[in-house]
């Protein structure tokens, strides 16, 4: 006995299939595509059941985010506090807060609901850029409490803000020698920690912040909701431990019917030996499912840029800061990505700077001459800062890039007067290039440093506005029709999953996003506010709302 | 009591691994061992006593451990062990003095010193590479000591232009070479400050120690001027010393360019090593130095 067929009708399909780029009718059954068409094409499938609650909508592919950390989905148990709206997994639009008072009263409310305790407040999401160059300090988070560790972490998750309470309990103060701590004229610390190791200390003395707690099962089913709301149905988790924990949580979370999201988490090489990582890996590939894909390695080469730790070329920091990090040696480089690549591993590499992309890429030259691999897929992420002439090495070698269109937003202004300067700042994630040389493009947000929001990120790739509403590189951006692609097959494909999500065709998986409007009728600029109704996963409805 | 931590830094292949291997073996002291490299650590089986995933304990009382993401909760493990000396290698691309900074925030621990390994056969051309020149710069930058390893496989040449690169990245940056691999216990300090046995053994090969006994007090004004003026050649210097005019009886602990002189309230006898290398200014140079430190007319106690 057959399992029913279940046939969706939409205003309309878009398919992001060239041969077939528009639909009415898809028909599902036992989670995949049976068929896709009009009438005709679901004509001869027997008897079917007709679902038309989407008959008025637009369905697309599912979404597919490529670069982003479930962590989106723990950071939402303390309160937001930046600067632009932002939606929480339980669908409220959680106001910006416009200045450090807001922020600070926003806090007291905070205090003032748990007054009997004495536990340590922490928030996240706050980016002070866009107060005219007034930063936080000490006596504004005293003022929140004299009495209670307070500890606020940044839009970028590279800087910190903390009360004097928080000092004290830190054991920091006027004399102590710590890169991170940023001073006043007066050599005071203001509050402001930069960078890892201050920020770190933070969370073992005082309190771990958002992103420094365990990524849990109730964490990612907060960021299945998120998903849900935002039209994505596949999501990475592109930096994991893999330690047995985590990967039975991802077997469990996976499995649940009531899940919206397939997960294709990478197991980050840094925490790893090159032997052991690779032996992990290929015992992960035995414990993959329809839901679930481990074939992503993980590698960060260089930091920032807006944290001035990415690794730059020539002028480099518009602002004179000094060249930033290498998260691994040079000379290590090479080794790594060949032992990956010879167990098969799909490697997405972190490269912000082009100092590290041009090492990347010459490393993973030296591989692919030495162990040729047809149809790797190898991904550059991030890949902020290329010239033509370093795309160029890129479409040779046959790798991919997703690069990070959220950027030119919420830092494009940041880039143009202290990281890079205009001219430079133009060519940041650039698509228009990677399009125009054929390299295979997605976009993405990097959840939770920019908003999980495909339709948005297209938009930036689309629109390439700065929050102050200037367009920052006419010539990079990319059409509505490329930006869509971008965040569906685009994306499947750097994953090695275009096979079955990423375009709506049979024998895939019946994944849907699905929209109020057509993305490709409203005007490119009102893309970013089309609404999601509902995602679907291998034919299972999902409501946003 | 205090745990003393040594970091260990250097660019990759200057020989860290070697060294924390012979360390291991060695076993002169209880030495706890954060490494990066897990798996490049090589010890005989039948030093060890237990192995976990991340942890081996060796018969001799040291243990080695793999240096996880959280550089505070490794150190916890390690001490939790109570070893004579925790030893943290640093990556090849960090900033040991980053670490050593963190460490200094840890309760139950003092900072000994931050080592950085320099391969003699390739160090001045890392500090010309497009990539890593900056990174090593920062490296050398705050060390308290440069060691310049693999000196006997350089070629003098390599060893010049090594030491050239040196000065050139930071003048007054205190070098010493070392043989075979291997840290000298002598850089490595900690000589027992106690009673009147500074140094046990005969000085290792290109080092040089000595000795200050005096009971009269120092002006500390004078002393500190002049322990900031020492020359590089000067690596260590450990002891106790009267200062100021009620005679108190300090604690010194010198290492490369950096010294605290901090109050010792137990009983103890005056007397201070150098450690240095065989450019060290001679014994009588040295003793005139210390002379002049004195205040005009020494109190005694």
């Amino acid at each position: 006995m057959q399992a029913p067929v279940q046939v969706f009708v939409a205003r309309r399909v878009i398919t992001m299939n060239p041969a077939q780029p528009f639909a009415t009718h898809v028909a599902v059954r036992d989670g995949r595509i049976l068929a896709i068409g009009g009438l005709d094409e679901i004509g001869d499938l027997g008897p079917v059941e007709l679902d038309t609650r989407f008959a008025d909508s637009v369905v697309l592919p599912g979404f597919v985010e490529g670069h982003s950390h479930l962590f989106e989905g723990a950071v939402w148990r303390d309160p937001y506090v930046g600067f632009f709206d932002r939606r929480a997994p339980d669908g409220r639009v959680v106001p910006g807060l416009k200045s450090i008072d807001a922020v600070v009263a926003r806090l007291r409310e905070v205090a003032a609901e748990t007054a009997s305790s004495d536990a340590p407040i922490t928030a996240w999401g706050f980016d002070p850029i866009y107060f005219g160059g007034r930063r936080m300090n000490l006596a504004d988070l005293d003022a929140v409490s004299r009495e209670r560790p307070v500890v606020i972490t940044h839009a970028s998750i590279h800087i910190m803000n903390v009360n004097s309470k928080a000092m004290a309990l830190a054991g920091l103060d006027a004399s102590t020698d710590l890169d991170g701590l940023v001073r006043g004229l007066q050599g005071e610390p203001t509050g402001e920690l930069l960078g890892p190791e201050a920020m770190g200390h933070i969370r073992r003395r005082v309190v771990a912040d958002a992103f420094g707690r365990k990524l849990d099962a109730d964490a990612m089913a907060r960021f299945g909701d998120l998903a849900r709301q935002a039209g994505v149905t596949t999501a990475t988790d592109l930096v994991s431990d893999m330690s047995d924990e985590i990967v039975e949580t991802y077997r469990t979370v996976s499995a649940d019917p009531a899940f919206p999201l397939r997960l294709a988490p990478a197991l980050a090489a840094r925490f790893f030996g090159v032997p052991e990582g690779v032996a992990r890996w290929q015992q992960l590939q035995a414990l993959g499912s329809d839901t679930l894909h481990f074939g992503l390695v993980k590698l960060v080469v260089d930091g920032s840029i807006q944290g001035f730790t990415a690794r730059v070329r020539w002028p480099g920091y518009h602002n004179g800061a000094p060249n930033g990090l290498w998260y691994v040696a040079p000379s290590e480089l090479g080794g790594i990505i060949e032992a990956y690549h010879r167990a098969g591993a799909l490697l997405h590499i972190h490269t912000n700077g082009d100092e590290a992309t041009e090492l990347a890429v010459d490393m993973l030259e030296r591989t692919l001459i030495a162990q040729p691999r047809p149809d790797h897929r190898h991904t550059l992420q991030h890949c902020q800062m290329p010239d033509p002439a370093l795309f160029r090495r890129i479409k040779s070698l046959g790798l991919c890039c997703n690069l990070f269109a959220n950027h030119l937003y919420y830092w494009g202004e940041e880039h143009i007067a202290q990281t890079m300067g205009l001219a430079r700042a133009m060519r940041m994630d650039a698509c228009g290039t990677a399009l125009r040389m054929g390299i295979p493009l997605a976009i993405h947000s990097d959840a939770p440093v920019t908003p999980l929001a495909p339709l948005f990120t297209a938009w930036c790739a689309v629109m390439r506005l700065t929050s102050a509403g200037r367009v920052l590189g006419e010539g990079e951006r990319i059409s509505v029709a490329d930006a869509l692609r971008a965040i569906t097959l685009g994306a499947a494909y750097t994953l090695k999953l275009d096979h079955l999500v990423g375009s709506l065709e049979v024998g895939k998986f019946a994944d849907f996003a699905v929209l109020a409007e057509d993305p490709l009728d409203v005007e490119p600029m009102r893309l970013k506010d089309i609404a999601v109704l509902a995602t679907v996963r291998g034919g299972d409805v999902f409501p946003a709302a | 009591m205090s745990i003393p931590v040594t970091i260990l830094g250097g660019f990759l292949g200057a020989g860290k691994t070697t060294a924390l291997n012979h360390l291991l073996r060695r076993g002169r002291e209880r030495i706890g061992v954060l490494v990066n490299d897990f798996g490049a650590i090589n010890i005989d089986a039948h030093l060890i006593e237990a192995a976990e995933a991340d942890l081996v304990a060796l018969s001799n009382g040291c243990v080695c451990c793999a240096l996880g993401p959280d550089l505070g909760a490794s150190l916890d493990r390690v001490a939790a062990r109570q070893p004579d000396r925790i030893v943290i290698e640093a990556s090849g691309v960090a900033d040991p003095w980053r670490i050593a900074q963190l460490v200094r925030l840890e309760p139950g621990m003092t900072l000994d010193a931050v080592l950085v390994l320099a391969d003699a056969t390739s160090f001045a051309a890392q500090s010309r590479d497009r990539y890593v020149a900056d990174t090593v710069a920062r490296q050398v930058a705050r060390a308290d000591l440069v060691l310049l390893s693999k000196t006997d496989i350089a070629t003098t040449a390599e060893l010049h232009a090594s030491r050239a690169a040196l000065l050139q990245l930071r003048p007054d940056v205190p070098v010493a070479e070392i043989h075979g691999g291997t840290l000298p216990d002598l850089v490595l300090g900690n000589p027992a400050p106690a009673g009147s046995r500074f140094v046990a053994d005969a000085p290792e090969h290109g080092f040089r120690t000595w000795l200050y006994r005096n009971d009269d007090a120092f002006d500390e004004d004078r002393l500190r001027q002049m322990l900031a003026s020492l020359p590089s050649s000067v690596l260590r210097a450990k002891g106790f010393c009267r200062l100021g005019d009620i005679a108190q009886l300090h604690l010194l602990q010198l290492v490369g360019r950096r010294f605290t002189l901090a109050p010792w309230p137990h009983p103890a006898e005056p007397g201070l090593v150098l450690i240095g290398t065989d450019r060290m200014p001679a014994d009588a140079d040295l003793a005139a130095m210390f002379e002049r430190a004195k205040r005009p007319e020494s109190p005694r106690p």
